[in-house]
């Protein structure tokens, strides 16, 4: 993801701050103290906890035993959470269904977000207000759309309404007490909230492809499928991946609107992978074990992010 | 791209319809808010759509005055997680500003802190649950748990990579002849930050901040592990407006739902220009 943001970027800090004088002298002492309070930030939150969760994913330790976390080697047991981890339904349900949820939903997204973006490229009555509206999901707190929905997905409530209408029979479907239904129901929700942020980065791509190179390709007789396909697309392609990716990363951590329409219930139906680990840490309280999912999570993010990295900078070069 | 007549019909009503699904949600909680027990669920087969006798007693009910119909009694009012969500996103916002604007600059104009591009939008990329365990240790060794501060600070931290990267993008956008003029003028390069370059930089700024305070407002699972009783926010407190005894209680739930959903819609829709900048990291500057 770097790769892409600073291949957009006109040049590189590093390279201005070595051509520029003013990097001499107390130039880079000052730089130096400003960045120190960021640096210290991330120095609190990343490394020393970092060492704390290995530490900890070690042991069985829980806030209950008593103790204090570094006497957590009181219950020490090698790599237990680790094979435990392996051997774990539950977790590997979880992460099945966070995966079931980001390839339904982010496509999805993707598709209505570049449809609508489509429809708003040039000027028509109305424009501006449409795009101000469109917005506004992203803009409600995740938590009080979850709410909104579980209002909406009542069997007492508008959907079911809605749905009686136009069948013309009753329908009183509890959507988020049967599996399946409460995992569409969830997932209904997020490609409502971000399906409008898909919309606005795409539409900021398609409004920034030069306009000259597609009126010539009109007069050449090109179908509108034509000039999108051969110029538009592939102008937007840093774009698209950039949207795609934020939605993958953000989607992964999928927790507020389905932890509060559904719990991760009924059961664990819905249960993705923060909410497991949300009821482990809160309910089970065995910190321990915790530390060891939490752990591998990152490492397998930061193998993947760092391939995926590394990919894109091979595709640049 | 294409202006025939069948096209610009098939437009509006996709459009309409778009325009219909983003909006009923939303107004139907700010419908609910607004609707009187009677009419919350649709017990009698009848859904109420539009509130038939508007009350504001929802309203009433979560900031602690009793009302005729809600004759439950609340432990707590809204009212002071309304204060934590504010202190906490507001004070947050600050910390995430006022270090990642100097952050931002130090780098883009000394070349300062290589390592932080990377290393914020490694911070923003993994779940926040994968890395409590520890902050929950941390916090409580502070004495931070439970407190708005405590909230703050976390907000700060996680936070911060936005404020970093919307803000260098800024600086690295904005001419610098007149930083240099001012330093050749004699001023110290303390003084230009401050005086010349802050200043220019107050739009960038505000929707930065306004940016930052809307994602620092809108946490949820955060709080729900950092906060227990005194000092809930907002969505936290939400859940506890229902219990075995009342059921749900859905117009009060709405009318918090309603005062927490629109600042940040309508501080969204001030930024709205800054919006793509912000969302991916300054890739995009539209």
């Amino acid at each position: 993801m770097n790769a892409l943001v600073t291949e957009e970027k006109i040049p590189l800090a590093h390279d201005l701050a070595s051509t520029s004088p003013r990097a001499e002298d107390g130039g880079r002492r000052l730089g130096f103290l400003l960045t120190l309070p960021a640096q210290i930030l991330v120095l609190f939150i990343a490394v020393f906890p970092l060492l704390m969760q290995l530490y900890i994913s070690l042991t069985d330790w829980s806030p209950l035993d008593g103790v204090s976390w570094w006497q957590a080697y009181g219950s020490w047991n090698s790599f237990a959470n680790y094979t435990d981890l392996m051997g774990d339904t539950r977790f590997w349900n979880a992460l099945g269904r966070t995966a079931l949820v980001m390839a339904i939903c982010v496509p999805a997204e993707f598709l209505l977000g570049l449809g609508l973006a489509i429809l708003f490229m040039d000027d028509f009555a109305g424009k501006r207000v449409f795009y101000s509206i469109m917005l506004i999901p992203m803009m409600v707190v995740p938590a009080v759309a979850g709410y909104m929905f579980f209002m909406l997905f009542q069997s007492g409530g508008p959907i079911n309404d809605i749905l009686s209408t136009l069948t013309g029979q009753p329908i009183t479907l509890a959507w988020l007490s049967n599996p399946t239904t409460a995992m569409i129901a969830v997932m209904i929700a997020d490609i409502w909230q971000w399906t409008p942020l898909m919309f606005l980065i795409l539409l900021a791509g398609l409004v920034g492809v030069p306009e000259d190179q597609v009126k010539a390709a009109t007069l050449l007789g090109a179908s509108w499928w034509q000039r999108f396909r051969t110029i538009v697309l592939p102008k937007m392609k840093t774009i698209i991946i950039i949207a795609l990716a934020i939605r993958v990363i953000e989607n992964f951590k999928i927790f507020d609107t389905l932890y509060i329409m559904t719990g991760g219930g009924p059961g664990v139906a819905t249960e993705t992978i923060s909410v497991y680990i949300y009821k482990v840490t809160q309910n089970d309280l065995i910190w321990g074990y915790v530390a060891a999912i939490a752990l591998v999570i990152l490492i397998v993010l930061s193998i993947v992010v760092s391939l995926a990295i590394s990919r894109m900078n091979r595709k640049e070069a | 791209m294409n202006r025939s007549i069948p096209f610009e019909i098939f437009r509006y009503a996709a459009i309409l319809l778009a325009l219909a699904v983003t909006l009923i949600p939303t107004l139907w909680m700010a419908s609910m808010a607004f609707k009187p027990i009677a009419e919350w669920s649709a017990t009698g087969g009848d859904l109420t759509w539009w509130p038939k006798a508007p009350t504001l007693d929802n309203f009433r009910f979560i900031f602690g005055t009793s009302t005729s119909d809600l004759i439950v009694a609340l432990d707590r009012t809204a009212g002071k997680p309304i204060l934590s969500s504010l202190l906490s996103a507001v004070f947050g916002t600050i910390i995430a500003m006022v270090c990642g604007t100097s952050a931002a600059y130090g780098l883009s104009r000394f070349g300062s802190g290589q390592n932080l591009p990377l290393a914020l939008i490694q911070l923003r990329l993994f779940p926040p649950m994968a890395v409590m365990i520890p902050v929950m240790i941390m916090w409580a060794f502070f004495g931070l748990v439970d407190t708005w501060w405590g909230l703050a600070l976390i907000y700060g931290i996680v936070t911060l990579p936005f404020a970093f990267w919307l803000m260098k993008t800024f600086f690295d956008d904005m001419p610098r002849e007149i930083e240099d003029a001012a330093l050749v003028e004699g001023c110290s390069r303390m003084r230009v930050f401050m005086k010349i370059t802050l200043p220019m930089m107050r739009p960038a700024l505000a929707s930065s901040a306004l940016f930052v305070f809307i994602l620092n407002w809108s946490d949820y699972l955060i709080a729900l592990l950092l906060t227990t009783r005194e000092w809930v926010t907002i969505p936290v407190y939400m859940a506890s407006l229902s219990s075995s005894m009342t059921g749900q209680l859905y117009g009060a739930k709405a009318a918090l739902g309603l005062i927490a959903a629109v600042p940040p819609v309508i501080m969204g829709i001030a930024i709205q220009k800054h919006l793509v900048r912000g969302l991916t990291f300054g890739a995009l500057k539209q």
